[in-house]
């Protein structure tokens, strides 16, 4: 790893967006290629940020101004990565379920998902089962994740899959769940494809239903 | 010693708890909030907002859970309402904050609630009524949003950016949200409440390092206040806080309630240093929303016997559900765990002879239903001697027994004795208490009224 990669992978973890911005700037003037940046520099700090989280070193507010850094420097890098024809390693459609309008787990599962190297289409909160479904037709994404913090919004997880299953694409796509009161068990009986109990397994159990 | 402990009355048990003395038995503070308005049948809105819809729930709870302590409104969103976020109400939730008057300014606000203010004047009314209702032998408990919690309700998740952008905005914040709760605090300690908890959930989310930079003093202080009211405080957290317990004993609250998240054993180590007592954690999902009467009592049995091993007298320990218990947790699985508090060993047993997987269905001889002379009420009971809702239920069963003079047959069965245990399973009785009406399940922990109970005998008759 070359000193300014290493820059950009300290700016991350330490949540420093100028450090970010300027070192990615400096690296590409080096001549790194957009690919080289993120993967080994961004993607590899917030897979740092991710064991620090789910070890309880680092909580919401750390994860939050990591995943600030990053978006600072990918400001800079989506142009050049389709340009280097670099391709997520695979596409998600988020939001929490209909009825629920507490974000703040979805939003850090969203961006964790961004710092493993997926396309994230975030639907925010309160989305319908119907719009899950759409969102997925129109973004060809292989991926779902929904959450609840709710025990009563929960009952709309089961409904959002039947949606998949209506709308005859429940076999091309994997559905993860999670939120505070959804446990692995719950997972199981409405027939989903996973459970993570917080943002870094989730991005972890990702990788893992697409690979 | 142990003879003055066991006069204490259910409220001076709760008190010698936050008073850190040794107990006959560990108190027991159901958080019923929206909950309450189940068993009356009234949806989260209508309880939250209908005053008296509120106190007839409140009321319920406290017949029905028979409670040391009780909280009167659970709703973290009455401040944020007040001081301009927009509510979405839900049937069987509470309303969640959907808007967030901070969120796009560095605004520091000054206006406090003032007694008339949004819903204030329903839960300060409904507080006045509990404490003239329960007041004498239940310890009432007034819940103000926690500082940091309330600040997120106005900030919204910048709050987050605040701790490293600007972090002089967000001390004045949480300097202003603790204002606040100090004037909530003293409208409620006004109104009658014993306890004062502050109920900051979000506090969970923080590293032990922000929070002493940006909580410790506030929170110190207010915990300082509501002590020097004359009244007990509570610090209610929800989540993963176990890196914070430290740091939220030494702001000082009698008490701290925690969830499932935390290892109450090891909390316990932490807070006994303080002298603080600790409060939870009954798990609110797997075990009070999806678990079975029995998993209920066994969660609290092996709590007690983790804490108090042999015959130690227990200190520093209130046991309650791990949050605001949600809409639709069965009644049988709250009277379960109340039954395993209050008498631990008769809840022992059934929990034995419900795992033992041994139980002899052979010597238990049924009636030939189809054949009796008259309706028969069977009524199964935890013991209707100790348990509240049981003694209520057989109380029903009398009632009706004796107002129909000798039309009807009536037997209890309390699963105190293994015999019964087995009738219970070969009847497929699930929870306690229930009565049966010629050998089927009719009313199961909800006491019906005389009229109720009486058409079904009729039906039976049918």
């Amino acid at each position: 790893m070359s000193a300014t990669i290493q820059e950009i992978y300290t700016g991350v973890v330490e949540g420093d967006r100028d450090q970010v911005v300027e070192a990615v700037q400096q690296a590409l003037n080096e001549g790194d290629s957009a690919e080289t940046i993120l993967k080994q520099g961004m993607m590899a700090a917030m897979g740092e940020v991710g064991r620090l989280f789910e070890e309880g070193e680092y909580f919401v507010p750390e994860l939050l101004v990591a995943a600030r850094a990053m978006q600072g420097g990918m400001d800079i890098l989506r142009p050049l990565l389709v340009a280097e024809d670099v391709e997520p390693v695979g596409k998600i459609v988020i939001g929490t379920v209909k009825g629920d309008l507490h974000d703040i787990g979805k939003n850090l599962v969203s961006m964790m998902m961004q710092g493993a190297g997926f396309e994230v289409t975030d639907l925010g909160t309160d989305v319908a089962p119907e719009k899950f479904v759409d969102a997925v037709k129109t973004s060809g994404a292989n991926l779902v994740a929904m959450s609840a913090l709710l025990t009563t919004t929960m009952a709309n997880m089961p409904a959002t899959i039947a949606a998949f299953d209506q709308a005859g694409i429940r076999d091309k796509v994997k559905i993860m769940i999670g939120g505070a009161p959804v446990t692995d068990q719950f997972a199981q009986k409405i027939g989903a494809d996973g459970y993570a109990p917080d943002a870094n397994q989730a991005a972890r159990l990702a990788l893992s239903l697409i690979a | 010693m142990k003879n003055n402990l066991s006069n204490l009355s259910k409220k001076g048990l709760l008190f010698a708890a936050l008073r850190h003395e040794e107990m006959p038995r560990i108190p027991w503070v159901p958080f019923a909030g929206v909950h309450a308005g189940s068993l009356k049948g009234y949806k989260a809105d209508q309880v939250l907002t209908d005053k008296e819809k509120l106190i007839e729930s409140l009321l319920e709870v406290n017949h029905q859970y028979d409670p040391d302590g009780q909280p009167v409104v659970f709703d973290l969103q009455i401040e944020a309402e007040i001081l301009g976020c927009d509510l979405v109400w839900a049937e069987n939730a509470p309303p969640s904050v959907a808007t967030h008057p901070l969120a796009s300014t560095l605004e520091l606000p000054t206006r406090l609630p003032e007694k008339t203010d949004g819903r204030l004047p329903l839960v300060l009314d409904a507080m006045a009524s509990m404490k003239t209702e329960v007041g004498s032998h239940t310890a009432l408990y007034g819940l103000v949003t926690g500082p940091f919690t309330l600040a997120s309700h106005l900030r919204g998740t910048e709050i987050f950016m605040d701790m490293f952008d600007h972090p002089e905005y967000l001390r004045g914040l949480i300097a202003y949200t603790t204002r606040v709760a100090k004037r909530v605090s003293e409208y409620y300690l006004d109104a009658g409440m014993d306890i004062i908890a502050v109920v900051d959930p979000l506090v969970s989310q923080i590293s032990p390092k922000h929070f002493r930079n940006f909580l410790s003093e506030d929170f110190t202080g207010l915990f300082s206040f509501i002590r020097e009211k004359g009244a007990f405080s509570s610090f209610f957290v929800c989540g993963d806080a176990t890196k914070n317990v430290e740091a939220m004993c030494q702001t000082a609250p009698d008490c701290i309630a925690v969830d499932e998240n935390i290892d109450m054993l090891a909390a316990k180590q932490i807070t006994d240093q303080y002298d603080i007592t600790l409060e939870g954690n009954i798990p609110l999902t797997t075990c009070m929303l999806f678990g079975t009467q029995q998993d209920n009592m066994k969660y609290v049995l092996d709590l007690i016997d983790a804490m108090f091993p042999g015959d130690v007298l227990p200190k520093n320990l209130i046991i309650s559900p791990g949050c605001d218990m949600p809409y639709d947790v069965p009644v049988d699985n709250v009277v379960g765990t109340m039954q395993a508090i209050r008498e631990p060993e008769t809840a022992r047993l059934m929990v034995a002879n419900y795992q033992s997987g041994e139980i002899d269905l052979d010597q238990v001889s049924l009636p030939n239903y189809e054949q009796l002379a008259k309706p028969l009420m069977e009524v199964f009971t935890l013991d209707s001697a100790s348990c509240p809702a049981c003694g209520y239920m057989l109380n029903a069963a009398t009632r009706v027994f004796t107002e129909l003079a000798g039309s009807v047959d009536m037997v209890e069965y309390k699963i105190t004795e293994p015999k019964n245990v087995a009738r219970m399973h070969k009847m497929g009785v699930k929870n306690l208490p229930s009565i049966l009406i010629n050998g089927q399940v009719k009313f199961s922990s909800i006491i019906p009224s005389n009229r109720e109970l009486i058409d079904a005998l009729k039906e039976a008759i049918k």
